[in-house]
């Protein structure tokens, strides 16, 4: 039995931090040539002093300081935009892709393999994909005039299942670019480096603190639409917002990692242990603790079956099922 | 003087069928409007329609002599509060979740200050929920839940108060405890109190007027002597009564008759 440890924000912001940059540090270390601690720290820190051994401090700067950032950031954005569909949807079951982002995304990514859109073009091409399939969701979901936070969930699961039988259809059709699209749809943060944390980075850390601070009117969705438009909640604009930035974060997330699946379902239920529900403190502590997940599980998809390396989607399902399910017959998800 | 809250030809339709038709009704600041009326008789949606959750088809509703649906519902908010009869509960705290109703106040991105959290507090006080602010409403049990619900509609720190069954699912001490608290805001603090009640008697001792609804029309306005008679709740709620008088304060006291 999970007792629920309600901890204060000055125990759990720091202890979240700390961890973060014991497990990057240790994530620095790992791969295919393997560096100690202190190896990674004086490299971090006085690159440029004799001490420090030139190859360590290619290794850390150029090949993994910009992934392990990239890791860290992926997994902030899609645990806090994941705490916010949650909690707009007033559901324990919903994740960042549940209006469609993740079918818009494959569909992008897909097309741009297929049309040989080399570059930038895959990542560019899912972030058009997620965003347009959201608006998308929320465009038909508007115009039926059937607002409710129902409506665009159905919404949002019809066209997913569409964009979703599209995407498999252009693989059957495509057998050359099957293996490439097949990797990108598994989700990873393989060969990823400064470009995509530069790409990326920005736009989802701009959604992120968007959505810490559309806090209050998540806290009041979360009492359902009718409490919320008798405590003066204009639903349809807050509604917006928050789709918007949960989703400009979801977009440039599945930019940089293709498809990760369960951190944003995750970490929201896991920082609701010791931080409880309300969203000013849940989205910090869920983008933390996503941070802290996808960094380990991204050290791990590069290690356990080196030299050879793991999709991390598939190693954070394989490990996080299992783990909520423990979680859950527990009973501390709530 | 003008009347905080009025409804004028009011007239609103749910699934096809006329729920309210017709309704017109005044409360004014200091007092305590009970909605009486056999179930079905379109009490909650009427007070939705005064709260601004249900536009009306036809009437108008007006708030301190504005028309209600000229207003933004932010300012409404800050001067009118709903406490509803059943909520869907997330699992915040008791301080939290009374501290969405300084939303109307605060803005949307502003955090709480100081008035805020005294206003909170006091909330919470009114409605003996400090010992549980740490706690989690999902937690509570269902009394303990409205008081959290009624706490939240105190921290709008309104002057027009809509309750909604509020002594439904408590025991008698809270019964009693909030029906006081009603008087209370309306006599000393000169809210305007409309609350819906199923008990006839409890309506009888916490109302200034009541108004008997049936069929979506009011069927009477007026003290409580003048609405609880013998002829108008046997006729209305279709079951024999007889009216007898509270032994301490003489306000009408109804009794089914049984037999037949």
């Amino acid at each position: 039995m999970i007792s629920r440890l309600r901890l204060r924000p000055l125990v759990w912001a720091p202890a979240l931090l700390i961890g973060l940059a014991v497990a990057a540090t240790l994530s620095l270390g790992v791969g295919a040539v393997w560096l100690s601690p202190e190896q990674v720290a004086r490299a971090l820190l006085e690159p440029h002093s004799p001490d420090a051994r030139a190859t360590a401090v290619t290794i850390v700067w150029d090949l993994r300081l910009a992934r392990v950032l990239l890791a860290a950031v992926v997994g902030a954005g899609l645990a806090g935009s994941g705490a916010a569909f949650q909690g707009m949807f007033r559901t324990p079951l919903a994740d960042p892709f549940v209006i469609g982002a993740s079918g818009g995304a494959a569909l992008g990514a897909t097309l741009a393999i297929i049309g040989r859109i080399g570059g930038v073009g895959v990542p560019v091409a899912a972030f058009i994909g997620a965003m347009g399939a959201v608006m998308l969701v929320y465009g038909i979901t508007m115009a039926s005039g059937a607002s409710s936070a129902t409506s665009l969930l159905l919404a949002g699961a019809s066209l997913s299942t569409v964009l979703s039988a599209i995407v498999s259809l252009l693989m059957l059709m495509s057998d050359r670019d099957l293996h490439e699209i097949f990797s990108w749809l598994l989700g990873g943060l393989s060969g990823r480096s400064w470009p995509a944390l530069t790409m990326s980075g920005p736009p989802l850390l701009a959604g992120l603190i968007a959505l810490w601070l559309l806090s209050r009117p998540l806290d009041v969705l979360t009492g359902g639409e009718e409490t919320a438009r008798s405590l003066g909640l204009p639903l349809n604009a807050a509604r917006a917002a928050i789709v918007a930035a949960a989703s400009l974060t979801t977009a440039a997330a599945v930019a940089a990692g293709g498809l990760i699946g369960f951190i944003g379902l995750a970490a929201p239920h896991i920082a609701r242990l010791f931080c409880g529900s309300s969203h000013a403190r849940l989205i910090p502590a869920s983008a933390l603790v996503g941070a802290l997940l996808l960094v380990l599980a991204d050290s791990a998809a590069r290690t356990v079956l080196a030299p050879v390396e793991l999709p991390v989607g598939v190693l954070t399902a394989l490990l996080g099922g299992p783990f909520f399910l423990w979680m859950l017959s527990s009973g501390g998800s709530r | 003087m003008t009347d905080s809250l009025a409804a004028e030809g009011l007239r609103c339709v749910l699934g096809g069928r006329d729920v309210l038709d017709e309704v017109r009704l005044q409360v004014r600041p200091g007092e305590v409007l009970a909605l009486i009326g056999p179930n079905g008789a379109g009490k909650t949606t009427l007070l939705r329609a005064l709260a601004r959750l249900l536009r009306p088809l036809g009437g108008a509703v007006s708030l301190e002599g504005q028309d209600i649906w000229r207003l933004r519902p932010r300012p409404v908010a800050r001067r009118l509060a709903l406490a509803p009869q059943g909520a869907d509960l997330w699992p915040l705290t008791v301080e939290q979740f009374v501290g969405l109703g300084r939303a109307p106040h605060r803005g949307w991105l502003m955090p709480l200050g100081p008035d805020d959290h005294a206003a909170v507090r006091a909330a919470m006080g009114r409605t003996g929920l400090e010992s549980m602010r740490e706690r989690q409403v999902t937690e509570l049990s269902g009394g303990e839940q409205r008081r959290a619900i009624l706490a939240r509609a105190l921290a709008q720190e309104p002057r027009v108060l809509l309750l909604d069954e509020p002594t439904a699912a408590l025991d008698l001490k809270y019964q009693a405890a909030i029906l006081a608290m009603a008087r209370r805001l309306a006599h000393e603090d000169g809210l305007a109190v409309v609350v819906t009640l199923h008990d006839l008697n409890q309506a009888a001792g916490v109302a200034d007027r009541l108004a008997l609804l049936a069929h979506g029309r009011v069927q009477a306005v007026g003290a409580p002597d003048e609405v609880l008679t013998a002829e108008l709740i046997s006729a209305t709620y279709e079951v024999p009564v007889a009216v007898c008088r509270h032994p301490l304060d003489g306000t009408p006291l109804i009794t089914p008759l049984r037999g037949e």
